[in-house]
């Protein structure tokens, strides 16, 4: 495989990803809380921690992922098991379309509500870095039924790629994932109150929700065009 | 069966709530406090003739009060705990 076709699906496992709304919805909940009770300057801390946190589990899921499949499964993924990743993306996309948001004019998702209470109830009460950090944390340890066939499928491309571009791939990754956060954070930066993005998110529900399903078909298309044919 | 929490009605409690919402959508700190006095007081006035209220109740009440003052604020306070 050449290392640019790596790199493309890369950018679309990113993107998959990236289009997932818990850990977002957890900044903004972070962001919600601490605007309400601290100063800006601690709330940025606050936000960067839990950026940070949700970021560095991602790399060490891919990174573990990638380590697995190099000592056990032969330096790559079987086409088998690619198959069951394509699987996986088109469920994840049905369940995208169908369940993964609540009916009503809000933007909760099918989580079990006393889950969501505590991310809640964690959010209002994170007053240092470590809380938050652990905040983001659990939010991306929360995604994991969605994204971690995408992990599997970011780890495979990071190993096929040449040695010299694999840590590049794997910043590559984690920045696309984080390009929703961190354009929250621009745009809170630059004076926006978090709640206006949070109508915007009601207001375009729709239309995320057709986001996150087409970008799931459009990485199982692509897988299935160029890593199994 | 859920178990039920009451607590006592703090009027106090109502204006932290307010200027806490207040801050995060960066209101300027006088008007917030004047926004979260007025509600309190209309708050106080509401419940006196009452024995027992339920939290939604008071919640729809404030929104409501908050509504014709900041509609931004009315959004933030209604919608706040249903984000994820």
């Amino acid at each position: 495989m050449s290392d640019l076709l790596c790199f493309a699906t890369i950018a679309l496992a990113g993107f998959a990803q990236a289009s997932l709304q818990l850990s977002f919805g957890g900044l903004i909940l972070l962001y919600h809380a601490s605007m309400g009770q601290h100063r800006r300057k601690k709330t940025r801390r606050l936000t960067r921690a839990y950026v940070l946190g949700a970021l560095i589990i991602t790399m060490l899921a891919v990174s573990g992922i990638a380590f697995w499949i190099s000592q056990f499964a032969g330096q790559a993924l079987t086409l088998e098991a690619t198959m069951i990743c394509v699987g996986v993306f088109l469920a994840t996309a049905a369940v995208m379309w169908l369940l993964y948001y609540r009916r009503g004019r809000n933007t909760e998702l099918w989580l079990p509500r006393s889950f969501s209470r505590f991310i809640n109830r964690r959010a209002k009460a994170t007053n240092d870095q470590i809380e938050a950090f652990s905040l983001g944390t659990l939010s991306a340890f929360a995604e994991m039924p969605m994204s971690l066939a995408i992990f599997f499928v970011v780890a495979n491309c990071i190993l096929t790629t040449s040695a010299e571009l694999q840590i590049v791939a794997l910043l590559f990754y984690l920045l696309i994932v984080a390009l929703p956060m961190l354009t929250l954070k621009f745009y809170v930066r630059n004076g926006n109150s978090v709640v206006t993005a949070q109508q915007w998110r009601v207001k375009h529900k729709l239309f995320t929700r057709f986001v996150s399903c087409a970008s799931f078909i459009t990485l199982s298309a692509f897988m299935l065009a160029f890593w199994v044919y | 069966m859920k178990k039920r929490i009451s607590y006592e009605y703090s009027s106090e409690g109502v204006r932290q709530s307010i200027l806490r919402h207040a801050k995060s959508l960066r209101m300027p700190d006088g008007w917030a406090e004047q926004i979260a006095q007025r509600v309190a007081k209309a708050c106080d006035v509401w419940i006196e003739d009452k024995d027992i209220v339920t939290e939604d109740d008071l919640r729809i009440f404030i929104c409501k009060e908050l509504e014709g003052i900041s509609p931004d604020l009315a959004y933030s306070y209604h919608n706040h705990d249903k984000i994820i």
